[in-house]
């Protein structure tokens, strides 16, 4: 079935199989290979895009559902020559390790600002409660996030008082 | 400039891995097949439906394999392929090939066993011993003489403590392309610790001479161990297919497939007795650790020993006897995993300790200051401890920590609080670095300057998100005065370092890491000499910093050059910017027969205190605060250690309460994916509070100390401070030491539902 989305700003029309995961897709099709497949099976978050404004995990969707989406992926995250904002303070707090998590992370960190500007930790933690991340113990994750959100006082708050 | 860093490019989603690679035309995708029981045997194989489903379609026996049938190192008792008989459930028996990975797997799925029986399994490692079923002889190291030692204590306990495995969750599971080369040999990327280790299983597979194999990693999504030699099964599986069939194959294996396929933490039981004199003085210790090694021997004989070694935890016993076996069982051949058979040991001496504290009425963490090692004392395997910061770790974390001011408060919480309550618990660690087995303590680096003046790094490491690229770029650019940008750290390859050992067992940084600095300071000398030389000046006078040449007396005179200007002219002046070096760690020596010796370059010391609040109605808990006081030296790169530091941790404390690796008594892992294996996330975490104390370790490249493992120690305090929270709701509640404390056992054990497991033994002292 031929379909068309829109990905990062860039309009693409392809072919894909009824059965083909969104997933796939991107990966396959589209060439965008920054975001990974931990699982295929919507358990680990390696895979989070983010679908029509939500964040959503790739593996579960088809590509068939995605005509006419308008997605964002982490290729699309920094628009100038260097990092994101997001990126930047992921990058000062050393929050990827492996790396085969981030681009999921960053995702779900974007639209956890975009929803919330100012969210507590306990938000935090759930906006990335889908994401797993085996490397790092999420604490310099979730410092980058205080970072961002100009709360870096309060890192404090994630140790102990 | 900046941009090279394999970090900033994860962040940008830029990094390749194996799935990643831009797919070479022809790909063939590889799936495989395999067993459905723990044991059993078959007569051959029905493919007629998986060949029927496309012409793509082709699937490979141990009939096709050229050269030897075989993936062990330590002892040849692992196949490839099963050849008419399976000993555990997830063995491969057939390689399926096909144009697609969904069609490869749909024609796995498609095959079917012709004259399958199944036959009787064994799960338990003490069954397995009951039946001598041993891979390898037992191992015993003994020190005093423990048997007249309990004679003379004043009190003596044993017990039983159990251990679960733990699946290492690698975010990107096993992988490898395979490409065939024009040579008659093959190509491969792999995602694997040791790209040695590949090279050589998959020459023995092929039935070629290793310098026909090459073997390439960029970089893993994880591997913790996981990687280390099993990744050469998959990778070996890959080269089958491209040798066979002359194109290139791909094998990423789905996560179920992982999960149920390769091999993990190994599940213990072990037997222990502990005597103490009547001031808490551990006077004698025994243990026996029955390790489940699963259907293979894999790296089982190298895991038992650092059992062996760390049996005594942080602690001084004068006599101790120690003794591990390795039970083959039928489950998957189990594997390293970070800490390496270390944090086994650790929890059963931890659970004698809290057997005896609550013996002789002594606060836990008193019982523990009192045995914690000194200066000098002697290790149950002869050797003298150096450099020891048992004791300083440990006060200053009880400092930091505010102890016993935090005991009284959760005493005070206990009191007013009646369905909900807190624990505290204390976890001194102490950790050899070296690999158990001796000759693998060597590396090698090469490290070319180009002529413009940027620098190429290659060694033995391999990067899996562990930062040994970072700090190798740091040592690189410190020997040659350049910035870190100016250094890339090339993939690790066989064709560049050759007969490398797996990046494992925490010495990365270390053993790579000397290497480099060797080579880089060759380089150095060489550009210095041919300096001096042509601007007619003293050798010693002359400094490579900031990426400029200065010479020094008159350091206000300014640089001389710049070391890309002065590489350009050695370049012309014929010097060699190229230099290789080879390190192997200095002072080892252990004599097998007598178990004496010293096998550590090493040790790191460190201590956890960590709280908990259990929800006494459900049984749900809560880490609150851990606090660690962690011995890293001179730390080459603090952000990479204290990332080391926080994830080590986190999966200790994933394996002492959280993940629940369970088999059924058939053989069946029953949380194969990752909505039934339950994993840390960040509401699992407590609050996180880490001091890194840098003490120049002298032992170790630019005074550093090794950090991949050590830290998952700590993780074991969160098995203890449940317990803790458990008597306070229910004094007197005897618990049985099985690892790890999930919040269903902990319902269980308030309950009433959960009795105790297993002969907890009785006091034997007087
Ligand atoms: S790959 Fe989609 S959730 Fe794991
Ligand atoms: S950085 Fe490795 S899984 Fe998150």
């Amino acid at each position: 079935m031929r379909i068309s989305l829109t990905v990062n700003g860039q309009r693409y029309t392809v072919d894909v199989a009824e059965h083909k995961t969104l997933l796939r897709c991107l990966r396959e099709d589209l060439g965008l290979t920054g975001t990974k497949e931990g699982c295929g099976m919507g358990e680990c978050g390696a895979c989070t895009i983010i679908f029509n404004g939500r964040v959503v995990n790739a593996c579960m969707i088809l590509a068939v559902e995605a005509n006419g989406a308008t997605i964002e992926t982490i290729e699309g995250e920094a628009t100038g020559p260097g990092l994101s904002e997001i990126q930047t303070a992921l990058e000062r707090n050393n929050s990827a390790q492996c790396g085969f998590c981030t681009p999921g992370m960053v995702m779900s960190i974007k639209e956890l600002l975009r929803d919330k500007p100012k969210p507590t930790i306990d938000e935090m933690k759930e906006a990335i409660e889908g994401n797993f991340c085996r490397c790092t113990g999420y604490v310099q994750i979730i410092e980058a996030i205080l970072d961002l959100t100009g709360r870096s006082a309060e890192k404090g708050e994630l140790k102990h008082v | 400039m900046k941009h090279n860093f394999d970090f900033i490019q994860n962040l940008l989603g830029r990094t390749v891995y194996i799935d990643d690679l831009p797919e070479p035309a022809n790909l063939l995708h590889a799936a495989v097949f395999t067993s459905p029981s723990a044991h059993g045997s078959f007569a051959g194989l029905d493919l007629s439906a998986a060949l029927a489903l496309d012409p793509t379609v082709r699937v490979l026996t141990a009939a096709d394999i050229p050269g030897q049938n075989q993936l062990g190192t330590a002892v040849l008792d692992e196949p490839m392929l099963a050849e008419g008989v399976w000993h555990f459930r997830g063995q491969v028996i057939a390689l399926v090939l096909a144009g697609s990975r969904s069609l490869a797997r749909r024609a796995a799925a498609a095959i079917k066993l012709v004259g399958a029986a199944d036959r009787p399994a064994v799960t338990d490692p003490r069954v397995a011993f009951a039946r001598g079923d041993l891979i390898l002889k037992p191992r015993t190291q003994r020190w005093g003489d423990s048997a007249a030692a309990f004679a003379l204590c004043h009190l003596v306990v044993s017990g039983r403590a159990d251990s679960a495995g733990q699946e290492h969750v690698y975010l990107e599971t096993q992988g490898a392309i395979a490409l065939p080369d024009d040579s008659g040999g093959v190509r491969l990327m792999s995602g694997t610790q040791g790209p040695s280790g590949v090279q050589k299983i998959v020459a023995r597979v092929l039935g070629l001479p290793m310098n026909l194999v090459e073997v390439e990693t960029r970089r893993m999504g994880g591997a913790f161990g996981g990687k280390e030699d099993q990744a050469s099964g998959w990778a070996a599986l890959a080269a089958l297919g491209a040798f066979a069939t002359q194109r290139p194959v791909k094998i990423y294996l789905s996560r179920r497939d992982d999960m149920t396929s390769t091999g993990k933490r190994h599940p213990y039981s072990s037997d222990f007795r502990i005597g103490l004199d009547k001031d808490g003085k551990i006077l004698a210790f025994e243990a026996d650790y029955y390790q489940n090694s699963g259907a293979a021997c894999d790296l089982s004989p190298a895991i038992i020993p650092r059992t062996l070694f760390h049996a005594a935890g942080a602690y001084h016993i004068p006599n101790v006897r120690v003794t591990g076996y390795l039970c083959r069982t039928n489950l998957v051949p189990f594997t390293a995993f970070r800490g390496f058979g270390g944090p086994q040991g650790f929890f059963v001496i931890e659970a004698a300790l809290d057997k005896a504290a609550a013996a002789l009425g002594l606060d836990p963490v008193e019982l523990r200051r009192r045995n914690l090692l000194r200066e000098g004392d002697v290790s149950h395997y002869g050797m003298p401890h150096e450099g020891v910061l048992a004791t300083e770790t440990f006060e200053r974390c009880l400092a930091r920590a505010g102890y016993p001011e935090r005991r009284a408060a959760i005493q005070e919480y206990n009191r007013t609080n009646p369905a909900s309550k807190r624990g505290l618990a204390v976890m001194p660690v102490c950790f050899g670095i070296s690999f158990t087995k001796m000759m693998m303590n060597q590396g090698g680096a090469l490290i070319h300057v180009y002529n413009d003046g940027s620098v190429g790094v290659s060694t033995g490491a391999t990067e899996m998100g562990q930062g040994v690229s970072r700090k190798l770029a740091l040592i690189v650019a410190r020997a040659l005065g350049v910035s870190q940008t100016a250094v890339r750290v090339e993939s690790t390859r066989t064709t560049t370092v050759a007969n490398t050992m797996p990046t494992a067992a925490s010495t990365g940084a270390d053993i790579n890491g000397m290497a480099a600095q060797l080579a880089a300071t060759e380089i150095r000398q060489r550009l210095l000499a041919f300096a001096a030389a042509s601007l007619q000046l003293d050798p010693a006078s002359l400094t490579l910093r900031d990426g400029q040449l200065f010479a020094d007396p008159e350091p206000a005179a300014g640089p001389l050059l710049s070391f890309a200007a002065l590489v350009a002219k050695a370049y012309e002046g014929r010097v060699d910017l190229s230099a290789h070096a080879f390190f192997a760690t200095p002072g080892l020596h252990y004599d097998l027969a007598t178990e004496r010796g010293c096998p550590f370059a090493y040790h790191v010391y460190g201590c956890a205190l960590l709280t908990v609040t259990v929800d006494t109605l459900r049984g749900r808990y809560q880490f609150d605060d851990a606090i660690m006081v962690h011995d890293t030296g001179v730390s080459i790169d603090p952000l990479v250690d204290l990332g080391q530091i926080e994830g080590a941790f986190a999966q200790g404390l994933g394996w002492a309460a959280l993940e629940d690796l369970r088999f059924d008594d058939k053989g069946r892992l029953l949380a194969d994916t990752l909505s039934t294996y339950k994993l840390p996330d960040g509401h699992f975490m407590p609050r996180l509070d880490v001091e890194m104390l840098q003490r120049p370790n002298p032992k170790a490249v630019a005074n550093s100390k090794a950090v991949g493992e050590p830290p998952l120690m700590y993780g074991i305090a969160g098995w203890f401070a449940i317990a803790d929270a458990l008597r306070a709701a229910r004094p007197g509640l005897e618990l049985a030491y099985d690892l790890p404390m999930t919040c269903e056992k902990v319902l269980g054990l308030l309950t009433g539902d959960l009795v105790p497991a297993g002969p907890s033994g009785g006091e034997a002292g007087r």
